[in-house]
């Protein structure tokens, strides 16, 4: 069964049966959670870096940013068996225009946000696909785990 | 050598599906500053499936009220004018925009997606300009990529060769589109809107989205559908396989004046406001 993760959005899954998909990420990024030994997963669409800016929006759609997403990501895994120290952490996109000035480089600001909260949560990115221009899906299988990352050039595995 | 010219490109614009003439007529009510409500229905109300779609958009669960609407004057009074404008314009592009465009990489839906979310953001930037312009606005983000449509299969044989332009050279999508097919699908897409016969300002901001700096003179609507472009590439939003192979104009965003963190909040809020938008859509698709 395919699913399809829409931008701002995520969903977990303990279907040996069912693929995550998401795609045109952009500046956005995906983030795989996998459990082996519970075979659980989870794969979030986040946008923005921090949810301070909007608090409100922030409660409806934890998704849309990495601070909330990453704990509405983890807290999805848990609660279907998931343990912490067996998740294996993917990472793609955050790309970047050819040129801008700061304020449009929220890909590079996506990136640097979630390494930050990871690295406080003590967790490593396993894997990782991110920067560019090129245009990426990703896409997480529940029955083994595995994750590619999806080009115009073809899917290569992570 | 390339022996195709961008008339005959534009040649093949008879076999798109037409903008319905009831899009025109609203294009042209709105663009009235004093469109009266009774013009407005008028503009809707020969179309009787577009009639049929807003009332079942209002009597939606999204848009629910204790009572049921049952006449177009009603429906303008739940929904706005404004707002109902939206829906309509945004329903009608739907048979033009929502196919797959394989060359661009976009599967179906996407152009569509794309199109709604840069008028939307478009709109948000256009907060305080008058009425007219931000109708004008609307309806320019709406068609803005227009020119993708004619140019897919083209796209499907040099997509190679542009790819490998863009990546080689570190060029902007569109430069490695004029270079290997000789024109760009913004230059295409302003052909086609001139042959609708759509206004001036419309085709301008059509022709020159990527490039507001060839314009001669700077244009509020030009810039702010550049940057609503460039937000929506950057995010992603409907996105092909042309990916964030863009560059933003800094005279157009110095111009527009984001403040610091507006790109933020501009995302955020196309994003949201996209989403209803393809929830009302969905509700009537049942």
């Amino acid at each position: 069964m395919l699913l399809t993760v829409d931008m701002a959005d995520l969903a977990a899954s303990a279907d040996a049966t069912a693929s995550l998909l998401t795609f045109s990420l952009g500046s956005c990024i995906a983030v795989s959670v996998y459990d082996v030994d519970a075979r659980v997963g989870g794969l979030l669409h986040f946008m923005l870096p921090e949810s301070s800016i909007a608090p409100a929006q922030a409660r409806d759609n934890p998704a849309m940013f990495a601070d909330t997403g990453l704990v509405a990501l983890f807290t999805s895994a848990y609660a279907l068996g998931a343990e912490k120290s067996r998740l294996r952490v993917k990472v793609a996109g955050g790309s970047q225009l050819l040129s801008c000035d700061g304020s449009f480089d929220i890909g590079k600001r996506n990136y640097l946000a979630l390494l930050r909260i990871l690295r406080r949560n003590g967790v490593k990115i396993d894997a990782e696909d991110v920067g560019g221009g090129v245009s990426r899906g990703m896409r997480l299988d529940i029955g083994n785990g595995a994750v590619t990352v999806k080009t115009r050039n073809g899917e290569v595995s992570l | 050598v390339n022996p195709t010219t961008i008339a005959s490109v534009v040649d093949e614009i008879d076999a798109l599906p037409r903008l319905p003439e009831s899009a025109l007529r609203i294009m042209d009510a709105l663009r009235n500053p004093q469109a009266s409500m009774a013009k407005i229905v008028e503009a809707i109300r020969f179309d009787q499936s577009m009639t049929t779609e807003l009332l079942r958009i209002c009597n939606s669960a999204y848009y629910s009220r204790s009572r049921r609407i049952a006449s177009l004057q009603e429906a303008i009074v739940v929904l706005g004018a404004t707002n109902l404008m939206r829906i309509v314009l945004a329903a009608h592009s739907r048979t033009l925009l929502a196919a797959e465009q394989r060359g661009y990489g976009l599967p179906p839906g996407a152009l569509w997606r794309h199109s709604v979310a840069v008028a939307l953001a478009g709109d948000k930037l256009g907060e305080g300009l008058p009425p007219a312009q931000r109708a004008t606005l609307f309806t320019a983000g709406l068609l803005h990529d227009v020119g993708k449509i004619l140019l897919n299969e083209r796209m499907e044989l040099n997509y190679a060769a542009i790819a490998l332009r863009v990546a080689r050279e570190r060029i902007p999508f569109p430069q490695a589109e004029q270079e290997v097919l000789g024109f760009t699908h913004a230059d295409v897409g302003a052909a086609i809107a001139e042959r609708w016969g759509l206004p001036e300002p419309i085709v301008r901001c059509i022709r020159y989205h990527h490039q507001p700096a060839l314009a001669r003179t700077s244009d509020p609507l030009l810039d702010r559908v550049h940057v609503a472009d460039i937000a929506c590439l950057l995010l992603g939003i409907g996105g092909g396989d042309d990916g964030t192979h863009y560059r933003a104009d800094i005279g157009a965003l110095r111009r527009v004046n984001l403040p610091p963190g507006g790109i933020e909040r501009l995302g955020l809020e196309t994003v949201l406001a996209l989403k209803q938008v393809e929830a009302a859509h969905l509700a009537t698709a049942a």
